[in-house]
């Protein structure tokens, strides 16, 4: 016989935030009436541990099989309330979550009367779903304990010792024949005057002798496939192949600096970029009399909206450089805003002053103009437009996406952001790993960093992947697509082409093609179940039938 | 940050799980507009599941169109979680435009079985596997090309699709109709309220998948009816 449902209802005022605005009274009253309920509680706070008893207690003593909770949202209280369940000995998957406040109460503050019907509506929603959720039980798959690190710059180097240094086997994968990235071009670092070249060069030494790091140079990787725990890769150097799994993925790509080609005359020798002046420092050729350095060359315009970040504090490090090296050599700095944050930053820009580093602000609709031996542009106090002499002018230009991106981001399928960099899986609270499970990310390749910033997100990285490495079986939510109706699957393909996740592949059986899901790869998006015509997959907790469930139970009052 | 309180939430992980024949539903079942409001697009947190549900939402407003739903009861919106301000601007000009449309049925002027049963049709057709396919692979195509490497405009993507609409929906409605019973070409024409020439054409194409038959001859005018499949159809 068909178990009976009884499902509880706990009404939270949340305070005031909820009692204040809507009638919790009436909505516990009316919960009574709804299908299948059989307790209902009205709760100052739900989540406070007189809430959680309460949800406990009902479970055992009033025999719930399903506990519905109105309150808040279910992004910060959701696993509270399913690990209640769960103590309480019900399955946590039998929880469903009303969010009658940040739905409802908080944006219907003066309208007490048609949000408390709302609510009811709401409540009676969630009811209908909850009587028809099942159980899920968490999905475990083994973990191969091994790393892959894309990119050999400072972060790809540091996030690869890191994890070599914690005992796992790491392939190191470096496209160009040397590792070390940007900082091979580079002169000294700001803010310590650190040499770049001898800062990478060090970091690659302990790389090379490492013996859990498996360096692989001048290489490209073809295809990735799988998913945590079984990532598949093939890669190629100089046209021979390898083929190795790993479980967890770190992208350390970096970033490229724009090119300013067509911009103030830029001609790589006259008009340079600021990575080429570090060049010139490097090599000893500095000579220069009148150095004028124009900021945000090529950016926070409509075709790159974003501020590079490091550009400020490179212009201030090497207008010292200049000052330092020739203190007789005149030294402007051209800027629309100066991005000094920090106090080292703002200690730099202090020191670059002392030296006599002039600092003119210019209006964005009217930049400077450079022609033969001088720079042109209007000077905002001065009301009018003044002459720089200069035989050097320096661009800063910005750090723009790594080129491969686009690439990479289909071969690991992991999103990029409007300017093509990397994008993290959530800004404040997944800032290191991607949406995708098993795959990280640090240094230039999600935005431009300094060295520092680098290196501690690819620490950062290197710790978040080691997580579920260190744990050897790794389970995932199982709120994933089901194949419900094996015998409806013709084994078309569609799904499987759609999976933004290579989640699904079609395995040929007893019964023909069908196709399989692969539960640790999926992270339950339901693409499939909406485009299968077969209605053969569905989405557990997310079923054709409960979300069909919920829109009835909408309509059926006001119907 | 308040916005009116004629709108129910129905939570989903990704605007990618929205099947076009839930929205269908939800007007069967008397919605008077359904809005489906998801991330902007490079920013999904699923990866690709808002472009389908772009396209998924864009063919479901074009059915219904199609059978006399006003199309503007469908909506496709983006913001982000960071965004309550877009939102509620979202939610309130949705809400703005229904209430200037008014119930359901009303700007239709059909009475609402007959819509309900209009809009029916097009949830088949929603359903089908042609459908399905084109829907699905409709960013791939516009990205990438065909398979002989021709692009398409959105815009030519979309008249192609519209075509394909049409001749989806005239099939299912003839489906429908002749589960009713038998009727002719003239009957069906009629009752779908398009030329007899299309309704011939989808008649033939439809013996041709060998799911209809001829029923028998009335005077000069042949019939036809569903085939009856054995339970196990291939
Ligand atoms: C002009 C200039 C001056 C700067 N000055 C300073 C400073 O004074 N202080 C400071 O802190 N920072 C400074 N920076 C910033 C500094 O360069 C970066 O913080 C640092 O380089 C970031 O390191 P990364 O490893 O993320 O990227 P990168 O150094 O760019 O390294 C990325 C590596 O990945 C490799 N790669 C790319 N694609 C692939 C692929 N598909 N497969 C395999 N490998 C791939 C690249 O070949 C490269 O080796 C400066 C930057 C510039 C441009």
């Amino acid at each position: 016989m068909a178990e009976q449902i009884r499902i509880g209802v706990f009404v939270c005022n949340c305070g005031s935030n909820i009692a204040g605005y809507l009638d919790v009274k009436a909505l516990a009253e009316y919960a009574k009436i709804l299908p299948h309920v059989v307790f209902v509680r009205e709760n100052l706070y739900t989540c406070s541990e007189n809430g959680i008893n309460e949800i406990k207690a009902a479970i055992k003593e009033q025999g719930l099989n399903r506990v519905v909770v109105a309150s808040c949202t279910p992004r910060t209280h959701e696993p509270l309330f399913r690990g209640t369940c769960a103590e309480a000995g019900l399955n946590p998957y039998l929880f469903e979550m009303v969010n009658i406040r940040d739905q409802c109460s908080w944006v219907h503050m003066q309208e007490k009367e048609k949000g408390t019907t709302k609510a009811k509506d709401l409540i009676r929603m969630g009811v209908a779903k909850a009587a028809l959720l099942k159980p899920q039980e968490p999905i475990q798959s083994e973990m191969d304990p091994r790393a892959l690190v894309i990119g050999g710059g400072i972060a790809g180097m540091t996030a690869a010792m890191a994890l070599g240094n914690r005992g796992y086997e790491v392939t190191l994968i470096e496209k160009s024949g040397e590792l070390g990235g940007l900082l091979l071009k580079l002169d000294k670092l700001a803010p310590s005057g650190a040499d770049a070249v001898a800062v990478a060069r060090k970091q690659a030494d302990l790389v090379r002798r490492h013996p859990n790091i498996h360096l692989l140079l001048s290489t490209h990787i073809d295809e990735v496939n799988g998913y945590i725990g079984h990532f598949q890769v093939s890669a190629s150097t100089n046209g021979s192949k390898t083929q190795f799994g790993t479980g967890v993925i770190v992208v350390a790509t970096g970033a490229r600096v724009f090119r300013p080609a067509g911009l103030y005359g830029y001609d790589g020798e006259k008009v340079i970029t600021q990575l080429e002046l570090e060049e010139v420092f490097k090599s000893g050729a500095f000579a220069a009399k009148n150095v004028v350095m124009i900021q945000c060359v090529g950016a926070r315009n409509d075709e790159r909206k974003y501020c590079s970040r490091i550009c400020c504090m490179v212009a201030i490090k090497n207008a010292i450089e200049i000052k330092e090296k020739s203190p007789e050599t005149g030294v402007k700095v051209l800027y629309r805003d100066i991005q000094a944050y920090g106090t080292e930053n703002e200690a730099l820009l202090q020191r670059a002053k002392e030296l006599g580093v002039i600092f003119i602000k210019y209006d964005p609709a009217r930049p400077p103009r450079v022609e033969a031996g001088k720079v042109i542009v209007h000077h905002d106090l001065l009301g009018r437009e003044i002459e720089l002499p200069q035989d050097l002018v320096v661009l800063s230009t910005p750090l723009v996406a790594g080129e491969d991106n686009e690439a990479i981001s289909k071969l690991l399928r992991v999103s990029l952001d409007a300017n093509k960099f990397f994008l993290e899986g959530h800004v404040k609270l997944k800032p290191l790993d991607f949406a995708t499970d098993g795959i990280y990310l640090c240094g230039n390749a999600h935005y431009p960093a300094t060295v520092r910033e680098a290196v501690s997100q690819a620490l950062g990285a290197a710790s978040r992947a080691s997580i579920p490495l260190s744990k050897g079986v790794m389970s995932v939510e199982p709120i994933v697509s089901t194949l419900v109706d094996e015998d409806a699957c013709r084994g078309c393909g569609l799904c499987v082409a759609l999976c933004p996740y290579g989640a699904l592949e079609i395995v040929r059986g007893e019964k023909g093609r069908k196709v399989r899901v692969i539960p640790v790869a999926c992270k339950g998006c339901g693409i499939c179940a909406a485009t299968c015509y077969h209605h053969a997959l569905s989405v557990n907790s997310y079923s054709d039938a409960q979300i069909g469930e919920q829109i009835r139970a909408f309509l059926e009052e006001s119907a | 940050m308040q916005y009116t309180t004629d709108v129910r939430l129905i939570r989903l992980m990704c605007t990618g799980r929205v099947d076009p024949t839930m929205v269908a539903e939800a007007f069967i079942e008397g919605a008077d507009g359904i809005m489906v409001v998801g991330c902007h697009f490079g920013d999904c947190h699923y990866i690709s599941g808002n472009y389908q549900a772009r396209v998924k939402m864009g063919l479901a407003s074009r059915a219904l169109g199609y059978v006399g739903l006003n199309a503007a009861r469908v909506a496709f919106k983006q913001c982000s979680s960071a965004e309550g301000d877009r939102f509620v601007s979202h939610v309130t000009t949705f809400h703005d435009s229904i209430c200037e449309i008014g119930p359901l049925g009303s700007a239709e002027k059909l009475p609402l079985p007959k819509l309900k049963d209009r809009v029916d049709t097009a949830r088949a057709a929603l359903a089908s596997e042609k459908l399905r396919w084109v829907e699905g692979k409709f960013t791939e195509f516009q990205n990438n090309g065909n398979k002989y490497g021709e692009k398409f405009t959105e815009h030519e993507m979309w008249r192609t699709l519209d075509t394909i609409v049409i001749d989806e929906i005239a099939t299912h409605g003839i489906l429908k109709e002749m589960r009713k019973g038998a009727a002719s070409v003239i009957e069906l024409a009629e009752r779908l309220e398009i030329a007899p020439p299309a309704a011939l054409k989808y008649v033939l194409a439809l013996q041709r998948r060998g799911l209809v038959g001829l029923a028998g001859v009335d005077g000069a005018t042949p019939s036809y009816r569903l085939v009856e499949r054995p339970a196990k159809a291939a």
